[in-house]
Parts: structure tokens; C-alpha cells; sequence
């Protein structure tokens, strides 16, 4: 009898405690409340939506479901593995050319002695992170034309043709890229300056002392500290680096088209202009999968080789 | 030995003083590579029309007249101009009032299920469905054409949310208990306590929120078919790749007039970021970008 009163408290202690501790959060749950209801509808319901790439959704009234046909067709047109090409292309030189800018543009700005100038610096390269794509695509679109942009006016003052450098195929991925590089650049570069303000400059002050020089204190002070930013910001820069879309929707033309059409554009067109909405979605899978494979296989490299490694 | 090691002090002074010159130089010239199209666009859409015809690349103003701007008042753009004003202006509203409170109650560690919420937030950051599902949802919700639909999809961002949350964790528990002995309960202590010693980090968040929505583009494009409700980026993009007339005689707008609403399309954002531009650096560091 004991024992089972006992054993009863046990059970009951819990469930008693949780409705409590429920009760007396109440107000915290009501404010995570509306997020995870926006988190469920907007982001959750989309991923069940996915599904649908299993089926001929969009064309007829009546959905079925058609197994791995729309994944079939995916892998068998030219237009989506030119896309994933071109997707590929974009983001590798974008990993390689933009990625590593911000950090030098951080150390050199580090470097500045007058504090009012390294606030200018950072002030002004921060401005085009918060243009639109439209906006910045005009910008490039006056600064490269070919009868009044100015970089054609140099070539013609060096005595060198005008380069079409927007309906070029050999050109408009560097378009891209640079243009990525003028809009992104202080954005990185300032999360970068203000991590280095954390480092103790007792530490360099001991480096000195220590005979380092100035590189070898940048390599070996420096960088371990911004180490844990340079890999957050390697990891968010890869998980949205197949995304590429709106910069891509704002500068191409027909003229690029085969250089620049990449998987969400590619993805935008059949599954809302055509209105083949499953085989869309299929993409849009697809993107998603090697996105997350991407980030999740960085962060492992990240944690197994790089810990121990000096960088 | 004495004077090698002073030799050795000037030439290491010398190479110093070089890369000191070469570094502001190199600065210097980024900054001028960034504010150089910036001043084009200002200045073009300050001259006169007979300056701006025949295709140049301006760099020294040769008139100043309002008139660009006088055209673009009097025209659609505005139309686009107030919807954008109205999504950008609501959506952040909205958005900080979810985000701030959110933030703070997954800041505290009693939350009951808070490892749940955090990996089931945390794993919206590195998958996205893309966008052919979010537009069969919206489709779904009846919201095509409607102006919520650049506003309800977008009103949290999962990284401003983690930077919310991190500051506020940097905030001692000391001062949500004071306020609790006070007779404060939770959302009294977020808005007399927290919230004030949260300005830098809102402030900058905001400003982020702000930026998403009067830039947002391509959802535009999907989302919105209606004319009328067309958002400025979405005219602008079709008044500098195809001109509809509706601003010049004919099919000629003259470039001070398509830059002029340019301007008008980053003017919002350019007249709030001197503000928030002193918490950036702190706001950003104590919020950080990590887990």
C-alpha cells in the first residue's frame, strides 16, 4: 500500500510539475507563440509542400502521384544540367574571388592608425550591402555600357574595342561576380573588423616583445581569433550560395542565357511560367538537398581537420 | 650589435611607413570604386535633360535643376513608391514585434522545450524549400496579388532571430530576476528591462528587416500580377531594361529621370542607416552570427 502511494507520487510528480512550470512560463509561451506558428506555416508547411514534387501537380484538377518521373525528366534535360553547371560555376567563383575579400579588406582597415578613418571606411563600404539588386544592377549597367559606361571609355582612351560586358558570355559571370563583391564586400568586412576588436592587445604588445613581426603576428594572432567567424561566415555564405536568384532574375538577358541560367531561374520558369508546379518543386528539392549536404559536409570538415590545424 | 639592431629598427620602420602608405592608398581607392556610382547616379539625376543626352558617364555636375524629380512626383512610380513604403512599413513593425519577444524567451533557459525550438529554428537556416512551394502556398492562402504576400512570408528571418537571442543572452539573469521580485512578470520585465538595454541590437535589426522588404524582388515579380500593385523595384527593374513611356514623350525617358528614381528607390533606406550605422559594430559583435 505504501509502496504504490509511493509509486503513484512518482508517476503523478511530473506531469503536476510540467503543467506548473507550463503555467508559471506563461508569458514566455506567449511570446514564442506567434513565431512557431509563423516557423510552421512558412517554413514547415513548405517542406511538406516538397511532397508534391512526387506528382503531376499543376496541370490537371486531379493530383497523382507519379514517383520519381519529374526527378527522371530532371536528370535527363540539358536546360537543368546546364543550370546546375552554370549554378556550380557562379557559387565556386564566388567561394574562391568574394569570399576571401572581406577578410583582407578587415585586416587592412585593422591596420589604419586614425580611428575616424577606419569609421569612414567602414560607413561607406557598408552602403551598396543595403541596394537592392535592381539598384545595383542599373549601377552596373551605366558603369559597363558600352557607349557611356566609363570603363568603355577607358578601354577607348587605351586604344582597346568596347566590350558588351552585360550581353557577353565570356564576360557576364565576372559581371556577376563583381558586382556580388561591390555589394557584399563591407557587409563581411565590418562582422570581420568587429571581431578583431575583441582580440587583447597584450597579445600583440607579447608578440613584439617575442620578436614577431607584424605578418607573422597577423598569422598567428589574428587569425585564430577570427577563426570561429571565418567558418560561421563560410557556412552561411555556402547555404545560400545555391540559392542565387534574385541577382541573377534582375541582370541577365537572352543574349547570357546560357552562361547564367541557374537552377532557381531555371526552376522559376518551368514550374510558374510553364506551370509544371511538381516538376518545379522537384528542383527545388534538389537545391535544397545539395545545399544542406554542402553546409553540413563543411561544418564536418570544420570540426574533424581544421580544430587542430593552425588555419 | 648595438647599431645592427637600430639599423635593423629604421629598415623594419621604412617597410612599415611603405605599408602604411600603400594600405590607405589601397583603401582609399575601394572606397572611391564604391562611392563613384553612387555620386553618378545622384548627379545624373540632377541634370538638365540636354546633359544627359547622347550617352556620358557624369562625374562633375553641369546643372542642377529638381525638374527629373518633379517628373517622377507626378508619375506611377509614386504608386509603387507608397506600396513599397506600406510592405517595408508594416513588415517591420510586425516583424520586431514577433522577433523581440521571441528572442527573449528563447534566451531563457527554463523555457520549457527550448532545445526542441532552437534545433527545430536552427535547421530552417541551412534548408529551404525554395521558392516553387512557397509560392503554391501562397497560392494556397488566396494571397496572390494580395501586398500581404510579400509581407506575412517574410516577417522573421531566422538569422535576425538568432542575433536577437544571442544578445539577449549576453543580458545577466540578475536583471529579469530584480524585475520579477518587483512584481513584473515576464513580458513586463522584457519591456521595462530588456528592451532598453536592447536599443543597439534592435536598432540594427530593424534596419535589416527594413532593407528585406523594400528590396525584395523576384517574390515580387511571383507574387504580384496587378499593376496597380506593383512594388518601385519591381518599375524600376522594367523602367531601365524596357521603358513604358509613361514618364517622356514617346518612348524616350532621359537617364536624369530614370536615375531620379533610383534614388527614390534607395532613398528610405539611405535616409535611416546614418542613424543606426553607430550600432552596427557593437550591435553586431555582442550579438554575433554564431549559435
Amino acid at each position: 500500500m505504501k509502496n504504490s502511494g509511493q509509486m503513484a507520487h512518482v508517476i503523478h510528480h511530473p506531469a503536476g510539475s510540467l503543467r506548473r512550470r507550463l503555467w508559471k512560463q506563461r508569458w514566455l509561451l506567449l511570446m514564442v507563440l506567434p513565431g512557431i506558428l509563423w516557423f510552421i506555416l512558412f517554413k514547415y508547411a513548405t517542406y511538406a509542400g516538397l511532397a508534391l514534387s512526387f506528382t503531376n501537380y499543376g496541370f490537371r484538377k486531379t493530383v497523382s502521384f507519379v514517383g520519381l518521373r519529374n526527378f527522371e525528366r530532371l536528370f535527363r534535360s540539358a536546360s537543368f544540367l546546364n543550370a546546375f553547371r552554370n549554378t556550380l560555376l557562379i557559387s565556386l567563383y564566388n567561394i574562391v574571388f568574394y569570399f576571401p575579400f572581406p577578410i583582407l579588406i578587415a585586416l587592412l582597415i585593422n591596420e589604419l592608425r586614425s580611428l575616424r578613418a577606419r569609421r569612414t571606411v567602414q560607413f561607406l563600404i557598408y552602403i551598396p550591402y543595403f541596394f537592392s539588386w535592381v539598384v545595383v544592377g542599373t549601377v552596373f549597367v551605366n558603369l559597363l555600357s558600352p557607349s557611356s559606361g566609363i570603363v568603355n571609355q577607358i578601354l577607348r582612351s587605351l586604344g582597346m574595342e568596347s566590350i558588351y560586358f552585360m550581353s557577353d558570355v565570356r564576360w557576364f559571370r565576372k559581371v556577376l561576380i563583381l558586382s556580388y563583391i561591390w555589394k557584399q564586400m563591407g557587409y563581411g568586412a565590418v562582422i570581420y573588423v568587429a571581431t578583431l576588436s575583441t582580440v587583447d592587445p597584450q597579445l600583440y604588445e607579447a608578440a613584439e616583445i617575442d620578436g614577431c613581426g607584424r605578418f607573422r603576428q597577423v598569422l598567428y594572432i589574428t587569425l585564430p581569433t577570427i577563426k570561429p567567424t571565418i567558418i560561421t561566415m563560410l557556412l552561411l555564405n555556402l547555404s545560400h550560395v545555391l540559392m542565387i536568384f534574385d541577382q541573377v532574375m534582375v541582370m541577365y538577358n537572352a543574349s547570357v542565357y546560357s552562361v547564367s541560367d541557374v537552377l532557381q531561374t531555371f526552376s522559376y520558369r518551368e514550374g510558374i511560367l510553364t506551370g509544371n508546379l511538381g516538376f518545379g518543386m522537384a528542383v527545388s528539392l534538389f537545391v535544397g538537398i545539395v545545399s544542406l549536404l554542402l553546409v553540413l559536409g563543411t561544418n564536418w570538415i570544420s570540426k574533424h581537420f581544421l580544430d587542430d590545424s593552425i588555419l | 650589435m648595438m647599431t645592427a639592431k637600430r639599423a635593423n629598427a629604421i629598415r623594419e620602420s621604412n617597410a612599415r611607413k611603405a605599408f602604411r602608405i600603400c594600405n590607405v592608398i589601397f583603401l582609399t581607392l575601394v572606397c572611391v570604386i564604391v562611392v563613384i556610382p553612387i555620386w553618378n547616379v545622384l548627379i545624373t539625376s540632377l541634370a538638365a535633360d540636354k546633359d544627359v543626352m547622347g550617352g556620358v558617364y557624369l562625374l562633375i555636375p553641369r546643372s542642377l535643376t529638381f525638374k527629373s524629380y518633379a517628373r517622377v512626383l507626378n508619375s506611377g512610380y509614386m504608386r509603387g513608391f507608397w506600396n513599397s513604403l506600406f510592405i517595408a512599413g508594416v513588415g517591420t513593425v510586425l516583424a520586431m514585434v514577433i522577433t523581440t519577444p521571441m528572442g527573449f524567451a528563447l534566451a531563457q533557459k527554463q523555457l520549457v522545450a527550448r532545445n526542441f525550438f532552437m534545433k527545430a529554428i536552427s535547421l530552417t537556416l541551412v534548408f529551404d524549400a525554395g521558392i516553387i512551394p512557397l509560392y503554391v502556398l501562397i497560392r494556397m492562402l488566396g494571397l496572390i496579388d494580395n501586398r500581404w504576400a510579400l509581407i506575412l512570408p517574410f516577417m522573421l528571418s531566422t538569422f535576425n532571430l538568432i542575433i536577437v537571442k544571442n544578445f539577449m543572452m549576453s543580458i545577466p539573469t540578475s536583471f529579469v530576476e530584480s524585475a520579477w521580485l518587483d512584481g513584473c512578470n515576464d513580458l513586463m520585465a522584457l519591456i521595462r528591462i530588456v528592451i532598453p538595454m536592447a536599443v543597439p541590437i534592435l536598432s540594427a535589426v530593424t534596419l535589416f528587416y527594413f532593407v528585406s522588404f523594400w528590396n525584395r524582388y523576384t517574390e515580387a515579380v511571383m507574387f504580384i500580377n496587378n499593376s496597380s500593385k506593383y512594388t518601385l523595384q519591381v518599375m524600376l527593374r522594367a523602367l531601365i531594361y524596357q521603358s513604358d513611356g509613361s514618364l517622356g514623350e514617346g518612348n524616350i525617358v532621359y537617364d536624369n529621370t530614370k536615375m531620379a528614381v533610383m534614388v527614390l528607390g534607395m532613398l528610405p533606406v539611405m535616409l535611416i542607416y546614418p542613424f543606426v550605422q553607430r550600432y552596427f559594430v557593437t550591435g553586431l559583435m555582442l550579438g554575433g552570427v554564431k549559435e
